[in-house]
């Protein structure tokens, strides 16, 4: 029963319910010639029965099963026999659920099961009749039966009323009057569009009296490239596409090619065993193309994690059983989570053919951990013809730099100094580390970027630069990663130079360096900075505060802060707590020879260079200076010169650096452009396939037996000749034998138009799924689907092209009590437009839309912190920053989603989250969603662009301009008495802004376009809020 | 009667009725509860009845209720048990020694500590004292939770699946560890429904993060509806901007022009009711007059200014700064007061798996005022003994430290097998200590409570058989403990 009750409709109070609970009775008595098996028992079987006598064979008891043919006629345990054809009293399973006797009545009372008397009858009079088995319907194969006779001739327009009129035929019922034509326009361009009709577009319809009229509109519809934006976003939340991973740090990440190979397949209306299988397998395709690995990336959907501290496999495991079961849902309707613990109860559906699907996935390439990465492989690259052009302009700028350095080498005449210099100083040394920019490699960090500044802009000690930090509380910026490190030996020391300001000093500075991990500090001052704790190596006091106003020398012995011989640094922090602190050149005194010295002779730095256990010269450079010099050849002596020239010699260096930085530049430039190019994560499977096991209860690390890749047995077996892998999984589904895939599709493009699938559980086809209401006509669309080559606008086609579809949505009095929830199609669909509709709607009548298609997703308005509120620190998207522009106003289809916080434009009206598979949405009335329609910003800035378009473009008269309002919203002319409504509304407005005109100048700034200024405030303002008035209409965010 | 003019007739009896009570003001409040409570008023005689009225799905309730709302102060990261309230004296003869091969036993650690050589024991640098009538131990950390200790249940034996905090927090929440279920709160709503209209029946209030600290993310799917229809998620009211969203007027609207387009929008509605019979109309407008009045209700619900000076010291010095945790303790009064039925009031940061102490003394003044003087507030109203209230978090932490340990810091990993939770009113016992661990609050060695257990706990105290709490989806009953949990009889009255 609970699968009738309107979600929306409960709030409306128990009499209501009570009302439709026995309307809903009497269609499930209507039928009273024959008791189908499939229909009326065995859902009270599984409901109530079978978690005891079902499939799961450790839960059977007394060795009956009722979920299998052969159980009902086989001698139970106490030698009785379930059901004897035709002879109810002979029967145990009859005698049982009529038992008089509490301890012998079936279902036992401590199940919590109960039959009702009616089911209980219900069930002796299927005896009676002979007791006759079917296999649950679903899993049998559709045919394409013939449309039945029906009398109301005149009212086919094609075989679905054929369908539908017997059904109503049946109860006595048919079909409403057709819709008035400008209803029907609006609403067919809502179901293919997800947008309304124009006023223009309705007036073209209305003045159009040919036959062909609708058809013309319906085909314009399905060539707009609107249809396939409108039609993604239902598959989109079924494949729970989002723009971050979903888990943990929820970073942003790159799948939006994706999305948009989407849209273009539906444009392309694309075959739609084709659109599965380069879905589900385009990876694995003999050639594939890169439009083909990007449609892969449906298996790559799943949220993924990178949290700290998980257990891979445990993990890996998730995945698999999240892209199984998605796929269950999806092409099967089958509800496969239930068998990832144990057997199905309802289902026969086996524990170990879950994990034979599962296999299927069990291979995959993708890591565990997604490295919180924008694009965690495998991917695909969207390298375009641009892209090319441009890689080879920076090549020719490369190789013109390289032209230019080899001309001036060979205008150097160098001669050693000293060619037998003593390879290392015997006197420890100062070596500089970091003094004016940037290290090699180093990534340069803080709780706020660095700041470098020069002379001009306050004091530096060495070099043209120092770098700046004031902070109120602890504040500090650090480099780690430096390519170049610092080497420590025995008795050095390290320096850094610090100016405090006189006027804001800090109470704190404190130095640490990274050798791996940061604990070495030293700090001077109070202990204010909450880093390390103790008289510790990794807090160690060095005294109070250096003198302000001048720059000190803060020197600390290395082994005092836990750095003996034979430690490498690869990053420094300079921390502070309050106060303006400057810092200039830091590094060692040693002994040790360091990377990057400066050496005026060739021989010295030869000498120096080879014992060095790692540096930052070039490998060719390293190996042609072990050989020794005699027996070197002409390249390696070149080699090893124009490196020294051009990177140690200090009188010829400073030439080179400037070749060297214009190198350097091109190559981040290069390395911009491919980081630039978009990506998309796509499937691909491990060239080794792991090997699958059942796993007990579903636990990661409880093995089971071995299981090899398959499908469920009640299910026709692979194709001969599929491969064992994802290809092979595509072609099965596709198979036009398959019982399930086209029925559960056509199903879903049902629910689009009337709100509800043919089964309403679009998600569950088995037999706890609620039995289809038209179940012939549902095998029709099937097989008709399948016959047109899985055309999937001719089913779009044929469902709008339909009688029963082109029905007023009027609900006559007395239908109110007998089919509330439509379900016999007496009357066309009425239901709440989804939120990705209302919002483009508002924009589109406004005259806000931007029709851009594809790309990034953007970032439209949305309240302040709602991603901030539940955000890790430190990830991507932690902070929402809004676009401008254009972005603000695009389809919501391309709406940055963000997983653990989606946009509450949408979400407030039954979006879901995205992290897991939903093919069907709630639809509920709430206020919240009344709050956002009237206040959203989004919502008021459209009112008043609707509200200048009204007066720009509807007319002279305030009556003339809220009738086009009106039409840009309902596409229909207000009835007088509404017309009156709007007058007297607008009027009250208008008062009360030419009384107010600052309120109405407040009103106007909403938004980011600015208001037209040529227009009177308080008129706009009255016309805004009137426009605010018709957006909220009932009509308006109602599909009719 | 036409039973679609009937609603019509209620609806507009409501819709005129919104708009007097809102004329009332404050004083109000009781007209502004359900209808439902007064609808069934001469049906039910019986005051045995009463107590099992339901105003959700459940027509009635199980057994009668000894909770009417629950607020759970979430203490999200996991704060360590070891430096609050699990006392383990002993554990300062093994600083800096290996924790013992015979109390792991091989468990399972999170792959942050599972490289590390040693595990050393880290004795909690903090002193512990006794309070209460019985006696318990309880940290220096949380002085004023001491003082009412004769007051709440601390249960020491709770564990939970996960280890990680994603998967744990998703856990406890919703009763399994990956996301798509209906959190508690929803199916409390779902369940029993809310007694106050003009307000969502599960509210959820974030607190800022101390300055200074870190923490993990929370998801919106915490307070999520999952399958449930989405009326039920729980609304976050906000600390700035709007308390719900969209809340307030668009600048240049005041609420006589937002009632000027409300009552033409009502009249083109009702006269479209007309034309197309559609019922769910009729649901708009009045969703639409809530909407109104909810405009008026939240701000006075977020509005302190009328506290009196002794209830707010109460709450200590923080609580008139929106956003803090003690401002949302106090919210959460003022919610309970108002029938909301399940409140969360999430603190984050304990997750200290470096430099604890220091840490844990910055975080622990925050809560421990608040935490305490919610309790303190609620007895002297006398609204304890209907109001559930629950503090804790999604596991434990690890005795041994991850790092570095010296005498005065240390670390602490993940620890699921055993944490700490303390629980008042609403049905549960005061003045009691549940559950023991060993000497290394590393395994429960006495009355274990699981997540699922606390789960179907918090149920019960509301009157719901968590067994019985069902919705069908996908082919399967499902319910918040899945086919777990025991009711955890012996911390109820």
């Amino acid at each position: 029963m609970r699968c009738l009750l309107n979600l929306s409709l409960r709030s409306t109070g128990a009499a209501a319910v009570g009302l439709f609970l026995i309307a809903a009775g009497s269609f499930a008595s209507a039928d009273e010639k024959k008791i189908d098996f499939s229909r009326d028992i065995r859902p009270i079987l599984s409901n109530n029965c079978f978690k005891c006598h079902g499939f799961d064979e450790k839960q059977r008891q007394g060795g009956l099963r009722l979920d299998v043919k052969d159980g009902f006629g086989a001698k139970l345990e106490s030698g009785a026999i379930a059901v004897v054809p035709g002879k109810p009293d002979e029967s145990e399973l009859v005698k049982r659920i009529l038992h008089a006797d509490p301890a012998e009545k079936m279902p036992p009372e401590a199940s919590g099961k109960k039959l009702t008397p009616e089911q209980a009858e219900l069930i002796k009079k299927w005896v009676a009749q002979g007791g006759e088995y079917k296999t649950h319907w679903s899993f049998i194969p559709p045919v394409h039966g013939a449309p039945p006779e029906v009398t109301a001739k005149e009212a086919v327009r094609n075989p679905i009323d054929n369908f539908v009129l017997a059904r109503l035929q049946s109860e006595g019922l048919k079909h409403s009057a057709p819709a008035d034509k400008v209803t029907l326009i609006r609403r067919v361009t809502y179901d293919l569009t997800g947008l309304p009709p124009t006023p223009a577009e309705v007036d073209a319809f209305l003045a159009d009296n040919t036959p062909e009229a609708y058809e013309k509109v319906v085909d314009r519809l399905l060539k707009s490239p609107r249809y396939g934006e409108h039609m993604s976003r239902y598959w989109l939340d079924a494949v729970r596409y989002g723009d971050t991973h979903g888990l943990h740090f929820d970073n942003e990440r790159s799948l939006w090619p994706y999305r948009d190979w989407v849209i273009k397949a539906f444009n392309d209306n694309k075959p739609f065993d084709q659109f599965t299988t380069e879905q589900v397998a385009g990876d694995l395709l003999p050639g594939s193309t890169l439009e083909q690995k990007i449609a892969s990336g449906f298996n790559r959907c799943n949220v993924s994690t990178s949290e700290g501290g998980s257990i891979n496999e445990e993990v890996l495991v998730r995945y698999a059983t999240d892209r199984t079961e998605t796929l269950s849902t999806i092409f099967l309707g089958l509800t496969m989570g239930c068998t990832v613990c144990h057997d199905h109860k309802f289902d026969p559906l086996t524990q170990k053919e879950f994990y034979s699907l599962y296999a299927f996935y069990n291979s995959a390439a993708d890591a565990a951990m997604d490295g919180n990465a924008l694009s965690p492989p495998p991917i695909m690259k969207l390298k375009s013809s641009e892209h090319e052009a441009q890689f080879k302009a920076f090549d020719d700028e490369i190789a013109r730099v390289n032209e230019q350095t080899a001309a001036e080498l060979a205008k150097i005449v160098y001669v050693d100094p000293n060619p037998y210099a003593p390879p290392t100083s015997p006197e420890p040394q100062e070596f500089v580390w970091i003094d004016d920019d940037a290290l090699a490699g180093a990534k340069l960090e803080g709780d706020s970027p660095w700041e470098f500044i020069t002379k001009e802009q306050g004091p530096v000690f060495s070099g043209s630069k120092a770098t700046k930090r004031k902070a109120a509380a602890t504040s500090q910026h650090f480099f780690t990663g430096a390519t170049k490190t610092l080497k420590v030996g025995g008795g050095d020391k390290l320096f850094a130079y610090v100016y405090l300001d006189p006027a804001d000093l800090p109470k704190t500075v404190m130095l640490q360096w990274n050798d791996g991990a940061w604990e070495h500090r030293a700090f001077w001052g109070e202990d204010a900075i909450a880093f390390g704790s103790g008289d510790t190596v990794g807090h160690r006091k060095m005294g109070p505060l250096p003198k302000a106003g001048e720059w000190v020398r803060l020197e600390v012995d290395a082994a005092h802060v836990g750095l003996n011989a034979g430690a490498v640094l690869n990053g420094l922090a300079f921390s502070q707590s309050g106060g303006t602190v400057y810092w200039d050149k830091a590094g060692i005194i040693s002994k040790t020879p360091q990377d990057g010295q400066a050496f005026e002779s060739q021989a010295a730095w030869e000498s120096f260079e080879k014992v060095l256990e790692k540096s930052s010269v070039p490998q060719n450079v390293r190996d042609a200076i072990k050989i020794e010099v005699a027996k070197r050849d002409d390249n390696q002596k070149k080699v090893i010169r124009d490196y020294f020239l051009q990177s140690v010699y200090p009188k010829t260096k400073p030439t080179f650096d400037t070749l060297q930085k214009q190198l350097a530049d091109i190559n981040k430039k290069k390395t911009d452009l491919d980081n630039a190019i978009p990506t998309s994560l796509v499937m691909a499977d491990m060239p080794t396939p792991r090997e699958t096991f059942l796993l007990i209860r579903g636990a990661y690390d409880k093995k089971g037996d071995k299981v090899s890749i398959g499908v469920p047995a009640i299910l026709p077996p692979l194709p001969k000749n599929a491969p064992p892998n994802r290809l092979g999984l595509a072609k099965w589904l596709t198979d036009p034998g398959h019982p399930l895939m086209a029925r559960v599709t056509v199903n879903r493009f049902w629910q689009q138009y009337f709100g509800q699938g043919i089964v309403k559980t679009a998600e569950d086809f088995g037999s706890q799924g609620s039995w289809p209401t038209h179940p012939e006509l549902l095998d029709w669309l099937a097989t008709e689907f399948i016959q047109s080559g899985w055309n999937v606008k001719h089913i779009q086609k044929l469902i709008v092209m339909s009688g029963t579809y082109q029905q007023s949505s009027r609900v006559p009095p007395e239908m109110t009590q007998r089919d509330p929830t439509n379900e016999l199609l007496a009357r066309g669909p009425r239901f709440r437009l989804d939120g990705e509709v209302l919002r483009d709607s508002a924009l589109f009548s406004s005259g806000l839309l931007v029709e851009k298609m594809g790309g990034r997703g953007v970032r439209p308005y949305q309240p302040e912190g709602i991603w901030e509120a539940v955000s890790f620190l430190g990830s991507s998207t932690q902070i929402f920053k809004q676009d401008a522009g254009e972005s603000i106003y695009r389809r919501s289809l391309y709406t940055f989603w963000k997983r653990t916080a989606p946009p509450p434009s949408l979400t407030t009206f039954d979006a879901p989250s995205r992290e897991a598979c939903v093919v069907r949405r709630g639809r509920t009335n709430t206020p919240l969603q009344a709050l956002l329609l009237m206040n959203d910003k989004q919502y008021v800035e459209a009112a008043r662009k609707l509200a200048e378009r009204m007066m720009a473009e509807g007319g002279a008269t305030p009556a003339e301009r809220l009738t086009y309002a009106f039409r840009w919203s309902t596409a229909r002319k207000p009835t007088d008495p509404e017309a009156a409504v709007l007058l007297k509304i607008f009027q009250t407005h208008l008062a009360d802004y030419q009384a107010d005109k600052p309120a109405a100048e407040k009103l106007l700034a909403v938004g980011d376009t600015k208001r037209n200024e040529k227009l009177d405030a308080s008129e706009l303002a009255a016309y805004t809020m009137v426009a605010n008035l018709i957006l909220n209409l009932d009509e308006t965010v109602t599909k009719e | 009667m036409n039973p679609v003019q009937n609603h019509m007739l209620s609806e507009t009896r409501r819709y005129f009725f919104g708009r007097m009570a809102k004329g009332l003001g404050a004083a109000a409040l009781g007209s502004l509860l359900n209808p439902k409570l007064f609808a069934a008023d001469s049906a039910s005689a019986n005051p045995a009845d009463e107590a099992l009225k339901s105003l959700g799905q459940m027509q009635i309730l199980h057994h009668a209720p000894k909770a009417k709302r629950v607020i759970w102060l979430f203490m999200a990261d996991a704060p360590s048990q070891l430096d609050l309230w699990d006392y383990k004296p002993k554990l300062q003869e093994f600083y800096d020694k290996d924790l013992p091969e015979s109390v792991r036993q091989g468990q399972r650690i999170t792959t942050m500590t599972s490289g590390q050589t040693r595990f050393p024991c880290a004795p909690s640098v903090f002193k512990f004292n006794q309070h209460g009538k019985h006696g318990a131990w309880i940290s220096e950390l949380m002085p004023n939770v001491g003082s009412i200790a004769d007051d709440i249940t601390i249960v020491k034996s709770v564990n939970t699946d996960a280890i990680n905090h994603d998967p744990a927090i998703t856990f406890i929440q919703t009763g399994s560890q990956i996301p798509g279920r209906p959190s508690m709160g929803a199916w409390t709503s779902y369940g029993i429904g809310s007694v106050n209209e003009n307000l969502p029946a599960f509210v959820v209030l974030h607190s800022r993060l101390p300055a200074g600290s870190s923490s993990q993310a929370l998801f919106s799917r915490l307070w999520g509806s999952g399958f449930l229809p989405t009326k039920h998620q729980g609304v976050a009211l906000r600390s700035s901007g709007d308390p719900v969203l969209f809340l307030s007027n668009p600048p240049g609207v005041n609420e006589k022009t937002r009632r000027t387009m409300l009552d033409g929008l009502a009249e083109l509605n009702t006269k479209r009711a007309a034309e197309v019979g559609d019922p769910e109309i009729n649901t708009r407008i009045a969703q639409y007059e809530m909407a109104f009045r909810m405009q008026t209700s939240v701000p006075e619900l977020a509005d302190i200014s009328k506290e009196p000076q002794s209830t707010l010291d109460l709450y200590g010095p923080q609580v008139k700064d929106p956003g803090t945790f003690a401002y949302n303790c106090l919210l959460a009064r003022r919610l309970a007061e108002r029938g909301v039925r399940f409140t969360q009031v999430f603190l984050r940061g304990w997750d200290h798996h470096n430099t604890l102490p220091s840490n844990i003394k910055k975080l622990a003044p925050e809560c421990d005022q608040p935490s305490a003087g919610l309790i303190k507030d609620l007895k002297q109203r006398g609204m304890l003994d209907d109001t559930l209230v629950i503090w804790g978090g999604e596991f434990g932490r690890t005795v041994y430290s991850q790092g570095t340990l010296t005498k005065d810091n240390y670390g602490r990993d993940h620890h699921p097998r055993n944490y700490t939770m303390w629980m008042a009113g609403g049905g549960v016992k005061a003045g009691l200590v549940h559950g023991e661990t060993d000497d290394f609050s590393y395994n429960i060695t006495d009355k274990p409570v699981h997540v699922h257990d606390l789960n179907a706990t918090i149920l019960h105290c509301l009157g719901v058989n968590h067994e019985k709490l069902t919705y069908a989806f996908q082919g399967r009953d499902f319910r918040l403990t899945d086919v777990h949990g025991n009711v955890v009889k012996d911390i109820l009255v």
